[in-house]
């Protein structure tokens, strides 16, 4: 199989996984018990003209298959429904906003500050390899992967908040306070974000640490590493230049498809430290009954775990060929 | 069918069951030289204990308002009592068994699914292998805590509900897997012989495909609990658990709604932490343990 083939496959079976995505996220929401209705504009916040407005605009009193073909139609001129809660707010305008924008810069940063160093650390463990330092780093990674990510939060906030006061206990910036500049303002910010970001790292650290270890472990056998050593390469040349090059490549493949572990385990975090992103509101809403809002974030978040892996599983294909023949 | 036939097969069976039991004993030879696995394995059973001697370990009952709301810890009360005035011990000790329970249970299920799909799609390929392994591809693209808490929003609050929805999230790991290891063992010389002197596919499958993979599979299950007890501890941390049920999860919901934190009530915190933290902790050793015995690469450094 060529790549041009392979990655026309594989954005074919993306799209397959996107429209069976929303097939569900259509479903779901019209199989709960009473009012097939309800999900869209059944609630008694909702007042009655923007209700009757919704009703004709997603066909909700005709059949099933017809609000499906209107559901698709609203999805893709970007028209989602209406939140029950912030009356009258349209759905599109409450996720892609100021929530998004401090979801991804908490995700990403722990998830930058996880990624490297798990690299290092299992760097270091599969070159000490049956040592002290490798069992210990093993049950330092297990025994974070094992701990609840949102109680290692609380207790994050009890030590550091509470009895040492270092950190604010909650939000994204001091309520109230006017920041003189965007240097004020940033600071703050970040100081907000420290305790959540080592939150979600240490969470996320336990996963990537293993699977580095284990890959380079795998690497060490190669001929390659043979023929390095036998060129007279020095062990750090042949432990980063050579080892670690080529175990990044299955890291980057891993990440699209942990994406949906960072979503769950930003969710936690936000919710504990109120941090005002998507997680925490994906908590209020499934509190408040917010289906549109719900259905929404659902559905871009499947949409970004499909493109996230799509753009892993190409990128990884065009760096390495042997992985595309690997796929059948 | 002769009597002499009869009694060969018998010993044919006998001699299957002995070279089990010596599989077992092979097995468990090597996984007590485990440190790792033996700590996991003393956990888990610690914990099962506590679930099974719960009422007489429990001074009180789980539900029952034995206090005036948010006592600090004393002899009466060995960790304080919770906002309406319940004994947080006695919740943490009833609370095992629910965590064991939904972790066990959640797992089987995910298991279980994620076998049949997996042995269906690596046996019979073709249309079937598409389509089973898009459902699978939706399945591992789900956000699944979104997901799950949509469901368990949707479908109500009860325990089974739970172990529902954290089955339906859990399979796609092992249905991959099981796959993956149907389509090299279908090709295997006994697996045609059997074919060759007419065995059904069913028991094709059943008598020589899933017994090679089934070591696989129960490693898969191990950590599929590990998964299962922290989204269980998660849903209803978030508020979503069975509210007639103690569960650790509910402890620390009702710890952060009432606002422990801010006030320093640490015996409210830590406590259904270290119970989850511990029992996770359990068989995560143990699942890493037998992964090692399961997974014998034989790695040796080239240099």
């Amino acid at each position: 199989m060529g790549f041009k083939e392979y990655v026309g496959k594989r954005i074919l079976q993306g799209i397959v996984t996107v429209v069976l995505a929303i097939t569900l996220n259509f479903i779901i929401f019209r199989i709960m018990p009473g009012d097939p209705t309800q999900a869209m504009v059944g609630d008694p916040r909702m007042d009655p003209e923007t209700r009757i407005t919704l009703i004709a605009k997603f066909g909700l009193d005709k059949p099933l298959l017809e609000q499906f073909v209107l559901y698709l139609y609203n999805l893709f001129s970007g028209e989602l429904g209406v939140s029950f809660v912030q009356i009258g707010r349209p759905v599109v305008e409450i996720i892609f906003g100021r929530k998004l924008v401090n979801t991804v810069i908490l995700m990403g940063s722990s998830m930058f500050l996880a990624f490297a160093l798990g690299i290092i650390v299992g760097v270091i463990a599969a070159w000490k390899h049956g040592t002290k330092v490798d069992l210990s780093s093993i049950v330092f990674s297990l025994v974070t992967y094992s701990m609840p990510v949102f109680w290692f939060g609380m207790l994050l906030l009890l030590l550091f908040s509470y009895y040492i006061n270092i950190f604010p206990i909650a939000g994204t910036v001091t309520p109230g306070l006017a920041h003189a500049n965007f240097f004020e303002y940033a600071s703050d910010y970040l100081h907000h974000m420290i305790a959540p970001m080592v939150t979600l790292a240490v969470s996320f650290f336990g996963g990537y640490f293993l699977f580095m270890r284990d890959t380079i472990l795998d690497v060490f056998t190669e001929d390659y590493m043979l023929t390095a050593r036998a060129k007279g390469l020095s062990d750090r040349k042949i432990l980063f230049k050579h080892a670690m090059r080529n175990a990044l490549l299955p890291m980057v493949s891993i990440m699209g498809v942990h994406l949906t572990y960072l979503i769950s385990g930003a969710t936690m975090t936000e919710t504990v430290f109120s941090w005002d992103g998507l997680g925490r509101l994906i908590y209020d809403s499934v509190r408040d009954a917010d289906y549109p809002v719900l259905q929404g974030i659902f559905l871009m978040m499947a949409i970004l775990v499909v493109m996230a892996s799509l753009c892993a599983d190409i990128t990884c294909a065009y760096l390495d060929p042997r992985i595309k023949e690997a796929a059948e | 069918m002769t009597l002499d036939t009869r009694v060969k097969t018998r010993g044919l069976l006998r001699e299957r069951v002995s070279s089990h039991a010596t599989r077992v004993k092979d097995f468990w030879a090597i996984y007590k030289g485990s440190r790792l696995g033996m700590v996991g394995l003393s956990l888990i059973l610690a914990f099962i204990i506590i679930a099974l001697v719960a009422p007489w370990l429990a001074p009180y009952h789980p539900r029952a308002l034995v206090g005036t709301s948010f006592l600090p810890p004393t002899e009466k009360y060995l960790l304080g009592t919770d906002q309406v005035g319940r004994d947080i011990y006695s919740e943490l000790i009833w609370g095992t068994r629910i965590s064991l329970m939904v972790g066990v249970l959640a797992s089987a299920f995910a298991v279980a699914i994620g076998t049949t799909i997996g042995l269906l799609s690596g046996y019979y390929r073709g249309p079937l292998d598409s389509v089973l392994m898009r459902i699978t591809d939706l399945f591992i693209t789900l956000p699944n805590l979104p997901f799950i808490l949509i469901l368990a929003a949707l479908i109500g609050r009860n325990i089974w509900n739970i172990i529902f929805v954290i089955a339906i999230i859990g399979w796609t790991g092992t249905a991959r897997m099981v796959r993956s290891q149907t389509l090299s063992i279908k090709e295997r010389p006994y697996v045609e012989a059997a074919r060759s002197i007419g065995a059904r596919d069913s028991q094709i499958v059943i008598r020589h495909i899933l017994p090679n993979v089934f070591p696989l599979v129960f490693a898969n299950a191990i950590i599929g609990t590990v998964d299962a007890i922290l989204a269980e501890s998660g849903l209803s941390f978030l508020g979503l658990g069975d509210p007639t049920q103690p569960s650790w999860g509910m402890i620390l919901h009702y710890a952060n709604e009432a606002g422990a934190l801010a006030t320093g009530r640490w015996w409210f915190i830590i406590p259904p932490g270290v119970c989850i933290m511990l029992v996770t902790i359990g068989f995560a050793f143990s699942s890493y343990s037998l992964d090692q015995i399961l997974n014998p690469r034989l790695r040796k450094r080239r240099w």
